[in-house]
């Protein structure tokens, strides 16, 4: 039978957290965590951001190496980080990342800020009512995880005054699954905004289907 | 006083066909209609709700995700048994462990986890495939190793006695071979096999748990993922992605994926399945 | 005549039943897809596609993302065509350096829509 089972030593390695053991180690607290993240190495790098989700206070190192990281697998370790420590700070970083010309850093940013719905929810109002209609489509999108006696006031806000007709598209999508009757109207209204926008009456429609019937 | 009857609206089938779609992948179509009102409606009575839509907004809105949780189990199916999703065992013989040897110096160990590997079905299954249908396994040693977070199943799963139920899609010369009929109906399966998994005990949830997990060429998680929260199932990608050698492969649920969970996985189609592969080195 | 298939990739529900309502009117074979990964499982498992509508922002793998990965594997090289919500210049040279074909800004009225999908689906060669 040449199925081993170890039965001397541990099942499992022993932690191995260094990457070259003929360098200098360095500590991993705090300033030790963070030199890391400049390393040459990437797995060094997403260890570092890893193990960084426990200080509060790395929020501004994760998001300023976020800026510069190339590495898919270091970038996802320090979304997830930002996500756990989750304070303004973080939060702060991930909204820059909204209006970054890199797709996958936009998207990356909207799904943390989907898994902070407590700390999104005091600058939600300022993200709806931001100049560029991007940021606005991002801010309706994280409003689907968010758990505030406001969103459909928000939503319903958004269909009655946005002029870009994306950003309503956005909002007429999420109405579908969280609209209630006080929805119906400005639904109604929005068909109106946009009269020669076909999505916008097929969305509109949709959303007025799901609550009346639902 | 009679309880109105909650009735599913096609409306409300909808809403909730795709919010589920969009949280778990899984695509009900009409034809399962009356699968997913009965348990609706049963999920409805049981959280005190009398309408799906004080339920769905409910359930939607819950900071715990606990209704969610429950929810997607009454939809999915959960038993565990022998050679279950047996293609992804084909696929692993006949081609992800062609590849990983590629990668081996001779001598090295093949080190495949399962996890969560509950009464011992899936890890066992693994061991009896490379048994059974694996030449290499007269080349290469393999190390299992089988995880859950139950201490009270791995007792039972260490012990590899398993109801007629759980054998059933065995193939009958490899239940006569393996197993060991005893006198209460029940399957033995044989010393060889159960000295052939080593089971350990492990929260996936615990950094200071799961972190020397290393050096995996395989890793089946099949079946848990799609209960944990965005951000767990995240995690959780994460730390198998640590586990895992460079070129290594994770093994889903059939209707578990990726796409629900992370992009750091490339997408690799085989004949048999779809699993995920690490970058190579 | 072959039906032709096209992938739809958008992660708003209702802008793939928009898609998918008017495609099917006009005859295609319409499968969906929230994000870059599910459309390169349902590449693998469904396909080939003959015409992509591929959406940007998606989370986990976003449009270019997807048409990289896409463009990696697929030996067919089915046409592309991308959809945004705005319409940067810079987002186009990204689209056609990723490997879309056309570009399209959201929302696509249902004649453009389908005189696109014409026009791509004859510029695909031969199965």
């Amino acid at each position: 039978m040449v199925i081993v089972k170890r039965k001397d030593a541990q099942a499992v390695q022993k932690d191995t957290q260094t990457v070259q053991k003929d360098r200098r180690s360095r500590q991993r607290d705090l300033a030790g965590l963070i030199a890391e993240l400049s390393d040459s190495i990437p797995i060094a790098r997403r260890w570092a951001a890893r193990d960084l989700a426990k200080y509060a206070e790395a929020a501004p190192a994760l998001v300023e190496r976020l800026e510069k990281e190339t590495d898919a697998t270091v970038r996802q370790a320090i979304f997830t980080s930002l996500t756990l420590i989750g304070n303004h700070l973080a939060v702060d970083g991930l909204v820059r990342c909204l209006r970054s010309d890199d797709a996958a850093l936009r998207n990356e940013a909207v799904e943390a800020m989907k898994n902070l719905p407590d700390a999104v929810s005091p600058i939600m109002a300022g993200l709806l009512d931001d100049p560029d209609p991007d940021v606005r489509i991002f801010a309706v999108n994280i409003l689907e995880s968010m758990r505030h006696p406001d969103v459909e006031e928000w939503l319903i806000e958004v269909i009655r005054q946005d002029e870009h007709i994306n950003v309503c598209a956005a909002a007429a999508d999420l109405l579908n699954e969280v609209g209630t009757e006080a929805a119906l109207e400005p639904l109604e209204a929005l068909k109106q905004r946009f009269p020669d926008e076909p999505y916008i009456a097929f969305a509109a429609d949709l959303a007025l289907k799901r609550i009346r019937g639902g | 006083m009679t309880v109105a009857k909650i009735v599913i609206s096609d409306e409300a089938f909808q809403k909730f066909r795709e919010f589920f779609y969009r949280k778990t992948g899984i695509q009900f179509d009409d034809s399962k209609r009356y699968f997913v009102d009965k348990r609706l409606i049963e999920r409805i009575g049981a959280t005190g709700h009398t309408s799906f839509r004080s339920y769905f907004t409910f359930m939607r809105f819950q900071a715990s995700g606990e209704e969610l949780q429950a929810l997607t189990n009454v939809m999915t199916v959960n038993e565990t048994y022998f050679f279950r999703e047996e293609h992804q065992f084909q696929c692993l013989v006949k081609a992800m462990l062609p590849e990983i040897v590629k990668t081996k110096k001779p001598g090295a160990t093949i080190r495949i986890w399962s996890i969560p590997c509950s009464s011992g079905e899936e890890p066992y299954s693994i061991a009896l495939y490379l048994t059974e249908y694996w030449p290499g396994i007269h080349e290469w040693d393999v190390e299992l190793i089988a995880s859950d977070i139950d201490t009270e199943i791995l007792k039972k799963a260490r012990a590899g006695k398993f109801s007629p139920r759980s054998v059933q899609h065995l193939p009958g010369n490899l239940l006569q071979q393996h197993f060991k009929r005893l006198s209460d109906g029940d399957y033995q399966i044989s010393e060889d096999l159960r000295q052939a998994v080593e089971f350990t005990r492990i929260n996936l949830h615990d950094p200071a748990d799961t972190r020397p997990y290393r050096g995996f060429d395989v890793i089946f998680c099949r079946n848990l993922l799609i209960y944990f929260d965005d951000l767990s199932r995240r995690r959780a990608a994460e730390v198998f992605y640590d586990a895992l050698n460079p070129g290594g492969f994770i093994c889903l649920g059939h209707s578990e994926s990726m796409s629900r969970i992370t992009s750091l996985y490339k997408v690799r189609k085989f004949p048999e399945v779809i699993v995920y592969q690490k970058q190579e080195a | 005549m072959n039906q032709k298939r096209i992938l739809v990739i958008d992660d708003a529900a209702a802008v793939r039943m928009y898609h998918r309502f008017y495609l099917e009117g006009a005859g295609y074979a319409v499968d969906e897809a929230i994000n870059g990964i599910e459309a390169l499982e349902k590449t693998f498992t469904n396909g080939p596609f003959d015409l992509y509508l591929v959406d940007i922002n998606m989370p986990k793998l976003d449009g270019y993302g997807f048409l990289r990965e896409l463009r990696r594997q697929d030996i067919r090289q089915a046409p592309a065509l991308m959809i945004s919500t705005e319409a940067q210049s810079h987002d186009k040279t990204l689209a056609f350096e990723a490997g879309a074909n056309f570009y399209l800004v959201k929302p696509i009225k249902p004649d453009e829509l389908l005189a696109y999908c014409r026009l791509l689906l004859g510029l695909g060669g031969a199965a």
